[in-house]
This record gives C-alpha cells, sequence and structure tokens, in this order.
C-alpha cells in the first residue's frame, strides 16, 4: 500500500512516496515558504497517509521512574510529567522502557519531545491545510531499535548519517532507547572524521552517566556504505572500552526488504524506509495532528463495511436461493405424486355403488347388529339341549319353565347368559327319596354335560344338616317330589 | 477524535457507499428470504398434501374393502327394515298374517312406545343410535314346540328385528301350555339420515 514519506531536518524538507519497500526519488524543499507551497504541490498529487520523520537537534530524553499505575491515573500522571518537562511544545510522547522487578515494581519510562515546535508546526499547518492524512511524526531514534535486531550487546551506540541533518548517535541500553544527540556535520567535514571525533565525546558523556558500568565495553555501531568502511575501519581504533562495527547499508536494506540501494552512506532512505515497514507504536504526534487519518480510516472502514456488507448479503441471498432452489425442485415430485394418489383415489371412488351411505357405517352397522344378535339368540339355541336331556329323564315333569337375559352371569362370556328357571316335579318314587334324589343328580349332571351350569334353588326334601324334615307316620306320605333348578346357559364364544 | 461538519465531505461517498451497500444488501437478503420462506411453504404444503391424499387413499380403501365386507349385510338389514324409522305397519300386518297361520292356539300382543336402547353390556353404536319398541306377547299352547315356531316364523315372515328378553311357559287349565313372553323392536338410525 502506497504512503507518503516525509523528512524534516533543521535546514530542509523531504518528500517521497513508498510503495512495496520501493522508495521513490526523493524531491527536497528549503525551510520556507517557497519551499511549502512546493511540498503543497507534491502533496496535492500524493494524497497517501503519510509519515512524518523528524530528524533536529531539538529532541529531548529524560529517563524517569514513575509509579505503576493503569486507566485515567496513568493518564494523569503522564499528563502531569509532560506538563512539567515539556510544556513548551505539544509533541511530546512517554514509552514504558520495562517495569521494575523488585520494590514497588514502578516503571522505569522514556520521555521524550521535540523541543521546537515552531520548526515543525508551519509544515504541519500545509498538511493540514491540504487535509493530508498524517499516520503519525516520528523521530529518528525512535525508530531505530529494530536495526539492533541479530545485535546481542546490552550498551549499543548506533551511529547513522543524514546527509542533510549530520551525524546521530542514539544509546540503546538493553535494546531500550536512552538517550540520543544529533551532531551536524560541516561541509569540510568528512562521516568518517566526524564519527572518529564525536564518538569518544558521547563516550564520555555516557561514562559521566556510569554507562556502561565500568568493565563493561561500549559497542559502536555505523551504519556505512562498502565504500566508507575502509576510510572508517582505518581511523577508528577498538580498545577494551570501545568496540566499533559497521553495519552495511546495503545488507541492512536487504534485510528491511528495502527494494532501493543506497549509493553512499546516507541513511535517510533506509529511515524512510524502516519507518514505512516496520512503523513503531508510539510517535509525537496527537490526535489533532492525525486528525485527516482517522477521516482516512474512518472512510476505509465504512468502504471495507460496505464491501463486507454487500459480500455477505450476497451469500446470504445466494445461499437462501439456493437452499429455495433446493425446496422448489423437492416440491414438484411431491406434488406429482400426489396427483398420482388423487387419480387412483377417484379411480376407487368411481368404483364404489351408488350408495349415500359411508362404508365405515356400513361396517357399524353390520357389526353392531352381529354382536346384538348375540344378546338374544333363539329360544331353539336356549332350550334344543334341555329338551334332549328331558327327552331322556322320563320320570321328570315340568310345571313351569321361565328364562331371560342376564348380564349379570355372563362371565366369563362376553355376552349376555340366560338364566332358566326350571320348575319340575319327579314322578313314581313314592317316598324312595333317595332313588329321587340320585336321579335328580343324573339329570343335572346330564345338564352340564350339555353345557349348561345348574344349581338347584329347592330339592324334593332337603337331606343337608340346615335343613329341617317333618313326617306323619299315619299318613301316606307319597307327595309329589317337586323340585327347582337354576340353568344358565351361556354363548360359545 | 472530533467531528465537524466539514469532514462529512471526507466519508460522504464512503458513507453512502455504506448507507447504499446496506440498502441493496438488505434488499436481496430480504427478497432471498421471502423467496426461501415461500419455496419452503411450497414445500411443506405440497408434503401436507401429499399426505392428505396417502390418507385419503387409506380411507377410500378402507371403504372399499368395508363395502367388499359389509354391503351385503348391511343391505339385507336395510331390507329386513333394521335400520332407519321403525315400521308398525309392518309389524302389525305380520303379526296378523301370523295369526291366520294358527301357529298356536292364541296369541295376544301390545306394543309400547319407542325409546331410545342401551344394550346391557354396553356396545359401541358408531354412528348411529339405536331404539326399541317393547313388545309383550301372550300364548295358548299345546305344546312349547308351537312357540319355538311362531318365534321362527315371526323372523322370517316379518320385516323388523325382535330381540327375545325373557319368556315363561306353564302349564294352564284352558290350554295344555300358557306363555308369557317379552322382548323388544329394535331399528337403528343413522344420526346423519335425515
Amino acid at each position: 500500500m502506497a504512503r507518503t514519506l516525509l523528512f524534516l531536518s533543521a535546514d530542509s524538507f523531504h518528500a517521497c512516496t513508498w510503495s512495496g519497500g520501493t522508495i521513490s526519488a526523493v524531491n527536497s524543499f528549503a525551510n520556507d515558504a517557497d519551499g511549502r507551497e512546493g511540498v503543497a504541490q507534491f502533496l496535492e498529487k500524493n494524497r497517501h497517509p503519510a509519515y512524518l520523520l523528524i530528524d533536529v537537534i531539538e529532541e529531548d530524553f529524560r529517563l524517569e521512574t514513575v509509579p505503576h499505575l493503569i486507566g485515567p491515573s496513568r493518564k494523569a500522571l503522564l499528563e502531569r510529567k509532560f506538563e512539567q518537562f515539556y510544556r513548551t511544545t505539544p509533541f511530546r510522547q512517554a514509552t514504558l522502557l520495562h517495569r521494575q522487578t523488585d520494590g514497588r515494581r514502578d516503571d522505569e519510562m522514556l520521555f521524550s519531545a521535540l523541543t521546537n515546535p515552531a520548526r515543525i508546526s508551519p509544515w504541519l499547518d500545509t498538511l493540514h491545510a491540504h487535509r493530508i492524512p498524517l499516520i503519525g511524526i516520528y523521530s529518528l531514534p525512535n525508530i531505530s531499535t529494530p536495526l539492533l535486531n541479530g545485535i546481542a550487546s546490552d550498551h549499543v551506540l548506533l551511529l547513522s548519517w543524514e546527509k542533510s541533518a549530520g551525524l546521530r548517535q542514539t544509546y540503546f541500553n538493553n535494546k531500550r532507547l536512552h538517550f540520543s544527540r544529533l551532531i551536524p556535520i560541516n561541509s569540510d567535514s568528512s562521516f568518517s572524521e566526524a564519527v572518529a571525533t564525536e564518538t569518544p565525546r558521547t563516550q564520555q558523556y555516557l561514562k559521566s552517566l556510569s554507562l556502561p558500568p565500568p568493565g563493561e565495553a561500549l559497542d559502536v555501531y555505523v551504519i556505512c556504505h562498502a565504500d566508507d568502511k575502509h576510510a572508517l575501519e582505518a581511523r577508528l581504533e577498538s580498545d577494551s572500552e570501545l568496540h566499533y562495527t559497521c553495519l552495511d547499508i546495503q545488507d541492512l536494506g536487504k534485510r528491511f526488504k528495502a527494494k532501493n540501494s543506497y549509493p553512499d552512506s546516507d541513511a535517510t532512505a533506509l529511515f524512510l524506509h524502516l519507518l514505512a515497514s516496520k512503523p513503531p507504536s508510539s510517535h509525537y504526534a496527537n490526535s489533532e495532528h492525525t486528525h485527516f487519518y482517522m477521516l482516512w480510516q474512518l472512510r476505509r472502514m465504512l468502504f471495507g463495511l460496505a464491501a463486507a456488507t454487500m459480500l455477505s448479503s450476497l451469500l446470504w441471498g445466494a445461499a437462501s436461493i439456493w437452499q429455495g432452489n433446493i425446496y422448489t425442485a423437492e416440491t414438484q415430485p411431491l406434488e406429482k405424486q400426489t396427483e398420482q394418489i388423487l387419480q387412483q383415489t377417484q379411480q376407487i371412488q368411481r368404483s364404489f355403488a351408488n350408495t349415500s351411505v359411508p362404508a365405515a357405517d356400513m361396517k357399524s352397522a353390520v357389526l353392531l347388529a352381529r354382536k346384538l344378535t348375540r344378546y338374544s339368540p333363539p329360544p331353539e339355541d336356549i332350550l334344543h339341549n334341555l329338551t334332549v336331556v328331558l327327552d331322556t329323564f322320563t320320570q321328570i315333569k315340568v310345571n313351569k319353565l321361565e328364562w331371560k337375559v342376564s348380564p349379570a352371569d355372563a362371565a366369563p362370556s362376553a355376552y349376555p347368559a340366560q338364566v332358566i328357571l326350571f320348575d319340575g316335579e319327579l314322578l313314581e318314587f313314592g317316598n324312595d327319596y333317595r332313588q329321587a334324589l340320585a336321579y335328580l343328580d343324573r339329570f343335572q349332571q346330564a345338564l352340564v354335560q350339555q353345557g349348561y351350569t345348574v344349581g338347584a334353588e329347592k330339592l324334593p326334601l332337603d337331606v343337608s344338616s340346615k335343613g329341617s324334615i317333618s313326617g306323619d307316620a299315619a299318613q301316606d306320605e307319597s307327595s309329589p317330589a317337586q323340585f327347582s333348578l337354576k340353568i344358565i346357559w351361556r354363548q360359545k364364544e | 477524535m472530533s467531528f465537524s461538519k466539514s469532514d462529512l465531505a471526507d466519508i460522504k461517498w464512503s458513507l453512502g457507499a455504506f448507507v447504499l451497500s446496506l440498502a441493496l444488501g438488505g434488499s436481496f437478503i430480504a427478497y432471498s428470504e421471502s423467496y426461501l420462506e415461500k419455496s419452503q411453504k411450497d414445500r411443506q404444503s405440497a408434503q401436507q398434501h401429499l399426505t392428505d391424499a396417502r390418507a385419503q387413499l387409506a380411507v377410500v380403501e378402507l371403504d372399499r374393502e368395508n363395502m367388499a365386507a359389509y354391503a351385503l349385510e348391511y343391505n339385507a338389514l336395510l331390507a329386513q327394515k333394521v335400520i332407519g324409522d321403525e315400521q308398525r305397519l309392518d309389524w302389525k300386518e305380520g303379526l296378523a298374517k301370523l295369526s291366520t297361520q294358527n301357529r298356536v292356539l292364541d296369541f295376544k300382543y301390545s306394543i309400547a312406545p319407542q325409546q331410545g336402547y342401551t344394550p346391557n353390556p354396553p356396545l359401541d353404536a358408531g354412528n348411529f343410535q339405536l331404539n326399541r319398541s317393547n313388545m309383550s306377547l301372550q300364548f295358548d299352547l299345546l305344546h312349547e314346540g308351537q312357540m319355538l315356531d311362531f318365534f321362527a316364523a315371526m323372523l322370517r315372515q316379518l320385516k323388523g328385528w325382535f330381540i327375545l328378553d325373557d319368556c315363561t311357559i306353564e302349564r294352564s287349565d284352558q290350554a295344555a301350555l300358557k306363555a308369557n313372553c317379552s322382548g323388544g323392536w329394535v331399528t337403528m338410525k343413522n344420526r346423519n339420515a335425515p
């Protein structure tokens, strides 16, 4: 994604574009009204989100240990520190270096600021006037940390040369930025000469801060072109306290996937590439400075949301239509099958006899009639076997025969039983009750064999212990031996 | 982050695109959902129609089976005038005819008003209302066989269905035997019939 890269040094302003690791030709502008007019014209043609990299002397660093706070308390603390240290500039930031591991576990922070806002503000006004989306304002020391990757030393002094600014010396303790200074290089002084002259001075300053601690060496890394390497090595001599190492600017460029090559030791393009490819999260710009970038982000987000909405709507809608088509395809065979079944039904209905009575009612009527028939069997069925038995017992005379329906005696049959009350008398037994009772008993047994259930209601003589017997010896006792039987006839299942 | 009216110019196209995407996307989803809903309803409806048609076919097939199995008996009940309104005139004429056939020495009868009938034990009468008109009979008989013959003839010759509940036969001074019987004329009335 294309970006506009802006570089502000003490005397000039540079602008270029960056896309996919390639930096376009750099346009340089003077630090005056004409220069800003030129920048305005450049920005009119290049309205990409912009990074502003600043490399000026007026940058201050303060190491502070502050209580570990979070939320509004932390914000208020930082604001108080800013007001305390850098009241006059809006370009200020605080970076957490690390949290102490003992005691109150305070935060060690690096406060820094660009202390001469007058140098920056006119350029920002130009950007603002042209509604350029400014991503952030960065200083060169801010963005240098990635260059330390692969360097094991805890005390590093990184040296770089920016043609339009000067020699930049940045000290890192445990890979965390502690201090940086910019030394302008005169036209009659060379890069190697400046390095050889200024490095010991910086070392002396660091020593005054006990950095690095006594006994440890300061590792100096110089970003340079191969052409300058020999000159540097000739002038720089390492000793027990100071170790020099040259970092080839081309190698660094390749490591960070820069597609430009560097003709000399000027590291401006390398740092601009570093800023575009690995921008740090903190910078000097506030929300007012980055207002148009927020709008740019909002615009992109809205376009993104619109695209996502359309895409998801299309997917959702397509899925619904696809599912709907499946349902439609499934519907047709069902309708066809229904049609066939209806035709089959109509064919059957046409074959019915011309009757207004539903078949279910026919069935009900017939089954009801069948069952009711068994509730009331013909008298022949009830009496036939009784008649057959009577034919063989000629000494029994029927006096009265009564039968009636009895649902109470139905069990085990499902249909009502017929209870027959049989009143009769035994003939020609005289006073021989023993034979008469035996004859009656055989009669009952014969009825049982014919399927009846038989019980005696009354016997010619009650010979049970509960009965009473009377007699008159003077009179003939050959009175009729009358009896009464209850005979139950049940339907056969 | 604060916005001013002038910022709207920066985001108007993107905002418009977003609103348009919401409108177009929403419309498309609404259309596709309504299509899906209609398709689903159509399928459910077709499925329901198929189920109904199958059920109807099953009913018709059952009707066909029932008709094949019960039509003859049903028609016999119709012919016997068991189904429908009771036909008292038929009974009267039939009994009068029986009296001329000298099957018994003498008989008398009386028929009570019709009333609803519930068999004991109860039976499922389906769509039919059972009615019954009680009838009592007194016979003078030479022998019990005359009475059995009378009831057999009544069953054969009369239009109607007489259910016999009970009988008492005993010896008599005037005739050899005297019998008292009671029962009822049963009719079945379809509840849907006019």
